[in-house]
């Protein structure tokens, strides 16, 4: 009995004091992912990694938004978003406390406005995405001559520059074709 | 409905006077088990619910609280109703992990109705795949109203439209990428990054001393093998002034 005690007495507590205390997560825990609002491009690379599809992305095209929504009771905490993630604005946290009564708080949603086609009127894009393409071709060196005519071009939806450079295509072959028929 | 009321007043009877005491039964609907290893290692000395009053019970006859786990599949869809009908009422109705929250990574597959909730009115869900022992104790503690609850559904909304530039500002993007990528496929992604922030926080602040400072924090790292990524890293770096400085003299 003694000895028991004694090996108790040196053993000392085993048990945590959990919700009294806080308790101590290993490193590398994969607890919450936490979404930072101002980095988000909306560019849907989270939502196409997202194993069990907790994280979801939806055009609305008359509205002119995206719409990005993450479930936290669907996620698997795999850590897959914080890796494609190309701005850092998705990180998985050490916090594990999600326990929560209704559903409703287990909803996180972010609006983006998208962007209007300075040709047809259509939104296609998301605006941050395209400032974001923007920056990093000025960072990499873009000269200030250039800009200008890069802008305008993401301005424009895929369809309408498409449809510009086959008909600078057509006019280019059709005004060769005139001067080989003049030559004639 | 006004039965609905009467439960709901039974149950908040139910939080008075159970306290602190209460008895737990777990039902598997279906779940890979990862759940039911998570409860038993928060019943373990370690974490001692029954310091709390949480003791887990063999029979639903004898639970306050009932403990789903898995998704609600097909086969187990009956168990589970018997379950919940043989405890008695007022009842918590618990969801617990990914998977009895909403179905979890399995929510879309042909034998699954989609969690707890498509069958129960749960009253708690505790999100993780699977919940820590913490996250147990917490959510059991937030179904007696021992605790607060902590998330918050959130709405952001974009009203201007914010200008983001790059993870690393100041780094040519064509070097960050290509010492990023190194950095993943040597010790992967999460410290990757943290490795490549750290390498390119040196070239962000003096791109002279780069050599320097690295040559210092190699010989200052006790791990060989982080010490081997900076310097493959550094590689890349010197293979990239080297590159520009050409481009400079060529233009030049």
């Amino acid at each position: 009995m003694l000895k028991l005690l004694k090996k108790a007495l040196q053993v000392g507590e085993a048990t945590v004091e959990y919700p009294f205390k806080p308790v101590e997560v290993a490193p590398g825990f994969r607890g919450k992912p936490e979404y930072n609002f101002d980095r988000c491009i909306a560019c849907g690379a989270c939502a196409t990694a997202c194993p069990p599809n907790a994280i979801t992305m939806e055009y609305d095209l008359k509205q002119g938004t995206k719409t990005w929504n993450i479930f936290y009771g669907r996620c698997i905490f795999c850590g897959r978003c914080e890796e494609v993630c190309p701005t850092g604005a998705i990180a998985l946290t050490t916090e594990f406390e999600l326990a929560v009564a209704s559903k409703e708080d287990l909803y996180y949603r972010a609006e983006v406005q998208l962007r209007k086609c300075s040709c047809c009127g259509e939104y296609f894009a998301p605006s941050r995405e395209l400032e974001y393409v923007m920056s990093t071709l000025e960072q990499s060196g873009l000269p200030e001559g250039d800009r200008q005519g890069w802008r305008q071009l993401l301005e424009k939806c895929p369809q309408c520059r498409r449809r510009q450079a086959a008909v600078s295509v057509a006019e280019a072959t059709g005004s060769r074709d005139r001067v080989q028929g003049g030559g004639q | 409905m006004e039965q609905e009321v009467k439960l709901a007043e039974l149950k908040a009877k139910l939080k008075n006077v159970i306290k602190r005491s209460v008895y737990v039964y777990r039902v598997d609907c279906g779940g890979c088990n990862g759940c039911e290893i998570e409860i038993f290692a928060t019943i373990s000395p370690v974490y001692d619910p029954e310091r709390l009053g949480f003791k887990v019970v063999a029979s639903p006859r004898h639970a306050d609280i009932l403990l789903f786990t898995g998704p609600m599949t097909r086969a187990m869809r009956l168990p589970a109703i018997r379950a919940y009908q043989a405890a008695p009422d007022p009842k918590i109705v618990v969801a617990y992990g990914t998977c009895g929250c909403s179905g979890g990574i399995f929510h879309d597959c042909y034998s699954v109705w989609g969690g707890t909730g498509s069958i129960f009115p749960v009253d708690v869900y505790i999100p993780g795949c699977p919940p820590t022992p913490g996250a147990t104790i917490y959510g059991l503690g937030l179904a007696l109203d021992l605790l607060q609850q902590k998330m918050k559904g959130e709405q952001y909304t974009e009203k201007e439209v914010a200008r983001i530039t790059s993870q690393y500002a100041g780094v040519s993007p064509d070097l960050a990428r290509d010492i990023e990528r190194e950095a993943r496929r040597l010790s992967g992604y999460l410290h990757g990054r943290r490795i490549t922030e750290k390498y390119l926080q040196f070239v962000r602040e003096d791109p002279l001393a780069v050599d320097q400072k690295i040559k210092e924090l190699v010989k200052q790292e006790k791990d060989s093998r982080l010490a081997e990524v900076y310097l493959s890293l550094h590689k890349i770096y010197l293979d990239y002034l080297g590159k520009t400085e050409k481009a400079g003299h060529h233009a030049g």
